[in-house]
């Protein structure tokens, strides 16, 4: 005993305990800066994120109205045609068919058969995806509701309530999930007729109908397609639904409109992360799958969740990027800042994220919106604005009122953007862009602490915006990444 | 060789407060570069992940060489304690 005594003696316990002390701190220094863990599969945000009580920036004036709910394909095309001429949209059409199947033939990273049928692949879910039919009906379609089962639906407080919608989203694939309450104002006021489904053939699969892809697609979403075949609007009169507000006890979709009932009053604004690194190699065929597998995400998603709320015995209406301003609802529930994308930037997945909601009227706490340094930092970096090959993207040093065209809703706040450039480029590539989305310096894995001290510093201190986007410059973020290394990297081991 | 008359003196000195708090910090950045090398290779940002390297190493020699030189100037002081 007098021996173990020596041999270990006061000094090397002293030693022993203070490595030990250390290795404490270092681990409470580290969950300090992490927030307690704010990794996606976390419930607790970071202590960085400040909730106030008014968006940062997108707080709308009483300017704002109703979106018309045409999508930038519509507006584009229609633009397209006034600038250029008549039949210079077919043309240029024309040209990106012709361009892409070259690019194919010819094995063009980023645009062989492969990349681009993976793509095609990802959207498989979201192709059945059509506002009020399918996986996004209005009404029950699968479920037994608590009356069938005879038991009272399902009834808690309101902070109870939205707790166990939150789990169910994100057991199903959401990010980040929030509540905020309806804003009529963020409702399209209809849904153009290419975004629901042809009457002659409801609820079959594009390729059974030999429907071009693009037609398919909800509106904002993109394609890299074969649009040259994609003009419904020649063959088909318009059928534009009108969504209105209306005191019923379920929503309705008839002939002429979509009807949400005004008891509806909450919105469960979702984000789903998308594959960073798919979204680092575009704007290619590869870079659109990022999108493509986010958008069916976000239809299964939404759908699901659906499904959920009715079945605790409630109404819900699941949409996409469909029927209402994704956006502003998210804003609202705390999921994130407006940014000068013009785009929502979250603070765990930054830029990298799709949007979907579920109206319902499942009485749930609201969250409300966050702060951690978004705008200030946005004012002094301007990456996105920079990496843009169309020049899209504001440089103004201060956001605005003043918009930039038909595709933007007056009546708030913003850095708005020129999406007329911006899809005119897609036509360049052929696909899709997401090129801003991966360069914003928010849009970052979430293995390194590193990404996490950055952001926290970024939300308090102001002052050192500038240092961390030379920095980012610096360590080689947001540049395109290897396109044929996609395929051959090893994943074995990879959830997901 | 030494007689057995010879006598010698050990000086033990107490380190400096400022020397704990330079070595604490040290190893902090040692690790937490160490950590971003590593999580860089995961994300496949090379470019991070190199200069992170890079960093992990000119830390690590600035400890090795700091050491060496404290090692050296205690041998120094040694040998003209003897003289």
């Amino acid at each position: 005993m007098e021996g173990i005594r020596k041999q270990i003696g006061r000094r090397t316990l002293l030693k022993a305990s203070g490595f030990v002390a250390a290795s404490g701190a270092l681990g409470s220094l580290w969950a300090l800066v992490a927030g307690g863990g704010s990794s996606a599969s976390a419930r607790k945000r970071a202590r960085w994120i400040r909730v106030v009580s008014r968006p940062t920036l997108g707080e709308t004036t009483a300017d704002y109205k109703r979106f018309s709910g045409n999508d930038i394909f519509t507006i584009y095309r229609q633009l397209k045609d006034q600038r250029d001429g008549a039949g210079s949209f077919e043309a240029e059409q024309a040209s990106k068919t012709k361009r892409l199947a070259a690019w194919m033939n010819e094995k063009k990273p980023g645009y062989s058969l492969p990349d681009r049928q993976l793509s095609e692949g990802a959207f498989t879910v979201m192709h059945s995806a059509k506002p009020g039919t399918g996986l996004l009906a209005w009404t029950r379609t699968s479920v037994r509701t608590p009356e069938e089962l005879a038991t009272p639906r399902y009834t808690a407080s309101p902070d109870e309530m939205a707790k166990t919608v939150k789990a169910a989203a994100r057991l199903y694939g959401a990010g980040l999930v929030g509540i905020a309450p309806m804003n009529e104002a963020y409702v399209n006021l209809r849904v153009p007729h290419r975004a629901q489904p042809r009457k002659d053939q409801p609820d079959k699969d594009a390729s059974q109908k030999n429907q071009p892809p693009m037609v398919q697609r909800p509106e904002g979403v993109h394609a890299g397609g074969e649009p040259g075949k994609d003009q419904p609007q020649t063959v088909q009169p318009p059928q534009d639904k009108e969504i209105v507000f209306e005191d019923t006890d379920v929503p309705a979709v008839t002939d002429t409109k979509f009807v949400i009932p005004r008891k509806m009053k909450w919105v469960v604004a979702i984000a789903i992360p998308m594959d960073l690194d798919l979204l680092s190699r575009a704007p290619t065929a590869l870079g659109d799958t990022a999108a493509a597998l986010g958008y069916s995400h976000s239809a299964f998603v939404v759908a699901s969740l659906a499904v959920f709320i009715r079945g605790l015995g409630y109404e819900a209406i699941p949409c996409v990027n469909d029927t209402a301003q994704s956006i502003p609802f998210a804003v609202d529930a705390g999921i994130g800042e407006l940014s000068r994308l013009n785009k929502l930037v979250t603070p765990e997945f930054g830029a990298g994220v799709r949007l979907c909601k579920v109206f319902t009227d499942m009485p749930m706490a609201y969250d409300k919106p966050v702060d951690f340094g978004l705008v200030e930092f946005c004012k002094t970096c301007k990456k996105c604005a920079e990496a843009c090959p169309s020049r899209a993207l504001s440089f103004e040093d201060e956001p605005s009122f003043k918009t930039r065209g038909p595709w933007n809703n007056p009546g708030h706040k913003a850095w708005f953007e020129d999406s007329y450039k911006c899809y005119q480029y897609w036509q360049k590539t052929g696909t899709g862009c997401g090129i801003c989305l991966a360069s914003c310096p928010y849009t970052k894995g979430d293995q390194a602490w590193i990404h996490e001290a950055v952001k926290a510093t970024a939300s308090i201190a102001p002052a050192t915006d500038g240092v961390f986007r030379a920095m980012d410059d610096a360590f080689g973020y947001g540049k395109q990444r290897d396109l044929e290394q996609w395929w051959t990297k090893d994943r074995s081991g990879r959830r997901g | 060789m030494t007689n057995a008359t010879d006598v010698f003196t050990i000086t033990i000195r107490r380190r400096p407060w400022w020397f704990w708090g330079l070595a604490g910090l040290w190893l902090l950045l040692v690790v937490l570069i160490l950590q971003t090398a590593f999580a860089s290779v995961r994300e496949s940002e090379y470019r991070a992940a190199t200069i992170s390297w890079i960093a992990t190493a000119v830390l690590v020699g600035i400890g090795v060489f700091a050491w060496l030189c404290r090692g050296r100037s205690r041998r120094l002081n040694a040998s003209s304690d003897r003289f």
